[in-house]
């Protein structure tokens, strides 16, 4: 509860300047709302923002599990298949070079407006850094297990499931948190692309109708979800990681 | 039939020679201990005996089997606890079991009942950063134990621990093993360690490393810790600092 608190404080602190400022200054709400005025826009729309939000949370929540999925995939068969990491991780780097805006309008030529472009968006900012923790921590068991697991008998299965898995689970998890936050904003940008439905989608509209109070709604909407899709993660972490102090053999 | 017999051992790594000519027996039953000067291959000795490494030449039998390059063979302890941290002391004690084929479950009960027997109950469900230094040697060595094999090698196990310590770990080690005979092979670089715990005492050369003397350790069993004051006590340790200090580069 304590550690809450003065993150707390220190936004509330901020809500109040903000109020007071626009307050103050006389600024155009078009141009800069008020909390107040965001506040008023969100309950004004709410009905309208539960069905974006819903559909963005889907569409979210697909992408993030399609993504971890290709990450896992890839990070283990890099790491089984000998000779496939050199290969192919250079490959994966450049992969995340080339902006996922730039290659959007390409996808949507090649798979059409259906949920299929979208999805591969969010694989595309989620997959890469759960592939590249979850591979470093395969890497990185420690070697004196690793010579009792061999003078013991053990096969290369059971080192995979017994030693080398286990051991990664730490460094995987900090790949899911990165690809949590990295979800959403590759849902929104998916919807960007052209959607019926979602917070994306919603956000274009506002913007052409200058509507910036309702902007700020979609943004904190955007926060919210992130968060909550991270404190998932974190949920499962607590979970599945025991046994070590803070992280730590 | 010897628990382990090898003969005219060499091992090389490129041109850098490791091991020349060893011959060693640990019979049946037998406590048998190598002591060298650090960096004389002791470890690499174990290596081999584990089926880590292949010999450059000679020959090694486990129970009269040829043992050459093969692994899951002998018991071991490292000279690091090398406990997995995610696993409790329960299933790290049974994970050589575990590698053998049996079910984690059904080798639960036993490493329980084991624990309790050598001083470690209540700590069955812990961690292994909950426990002290000497408490997971401890689990190391019982994990090495309930491998089950009739061989049991210790690399240099109580080098890390102090003084009190060690001689703590001294007798519990006896304890256990006067009332569970097993052959065991002892590498270390004390000279009163090899003496107060073995039946015979195997000396190694610096690098490349042979075996200079072999000498029968008289005392009965079970010892007592009053040995190290017995005339005979002092003289062999005389005899062995001797042969060590003068071993000819």
């Amino acid at each position: 509860m304590r550690r809450w608190l003065p993150p707390t404080l220190t936004v509330v602190g901020l809500l109040i300047l903000w109020q007071v400022y626009t307050t103050v200054s006389g600024i155009e709400s078009w141009l800069l709302p008020s909390p107040k005025d965001i506040w008023d826009a969100f309950v004004d729309q709410r009905d309208v923002l539960a069905t974006h939000t819903l559909a963005t949370t889907e569409l979210t929540l697909l992408g993030f599990a399609a993504g971890v999925a290709t990450g896992l995939l890839v990070a283990v068969l890099l790491h089984l298949i000998p000779g496939v990491r050199a290969a192919v991780y250079p490959l994966l780097v450049i992969s995340q070079n080339v902006p996922t805006i730039a290659i959007a309008p390409l996808l949507v030529v090649w798979l059409g407006f259906g949920i299929a472009p979208k999805l591969v968006v969010i694989v595309l900012v989620c997959f890469f850094p759960v592939a590249v923790a979850t591979l470093d921590g395969l890497g990185r068991s420690d070697a004196a297990i690793n010579d009792y697991m061999l003078m013991s008998g053990a096969n290369r299965r059971q080192l995979f499931t017994k030693l080398q898995w286990p051991a990664a689970l730490p460094a995987m998890f900090s790949g899911l948190k990165i690809a949590a936050t990295y979800s959403v904003l590759g849902a929104i940008i998916a919807e960007w692309l052209g959607s019926e439905e979602g917070i994306g989608r919603y956000m274009i509209a506002q913007k052409s109708a200058f509507r910036a109070d309702r902007l700020f709604v979609a943004i904190a909407i955007i926060v919210v979800l992130a968060l909550a899709i991270f404190g998932l993660v974190r949920l499962a972490e607590k979970l599945t990681i025991r046994g070590r102090a803070s992280g730590r053999s | 039939m010897a628990a382990l017999e090898v003969s005219e051992l060499s091992h090389s790594f490129g041109s850098l020679d490791v091991l020349s000519d060893i011959s060693l027996r640990v019979g049946q039953g037998e406590f048998v201990s190598i002591v060298g000067p650090s960096g004389s291959g002791k470890s690499t000795l174990f290596h081999l005996v584990g089926g880590l490494l292949k010999p450059t030449a000679g020959k090694i039998s486990i129970g009269g089997e040829d043992a050459v390059g093969r692994r899951g063979l002998i018991g071991y302890m490292p000279q690091a606890p090398a406990l997995m941290p995610w696993r409790t002391i329960e299933d790290n004690v049974v994970l050589a079991r575990e590698l053998g084929g049996v079910r984690k479950k059904e080798a639960r009960g036993l490493a329980r009942e084991w624990l309790s027997k050598v001083g470690l109950d209540g700590f069955a469900r812990s961690y292994p950063h909950q426990l002290s230094g000497g408490m997971q040697q401890r689990v190391a060595f019982l994990r090495a134990l309930l491998a089950d094999k009739e061989l049991i090698c210790l690399d240099e196990p109580f080098s890390a621990l102090d003084a009190m310590l060690r001689a703590e770990m001294h007798r519990w080690l006896l304890d256990i093993w006067e009332q569970n005979r097993r052959s065991i092979l002892f590498v270390t670089h004390s000279i009163e360690e090899a003496l107060l715990l073995s039946d015979s005492v195997y000396v190694f050369t610096r690098r490349p490393a042979t075996v200079l003397e072999r000498v029968e350790v008289p005392f009965d069993r079970p010892r007592r810790d009053e040995v190290v004051d017995d005339p005979t006590f002092i003289r062999l340790r005389r005899r062995l600092t001797d042969l060590l200090t003068a071993s000819p580069r």
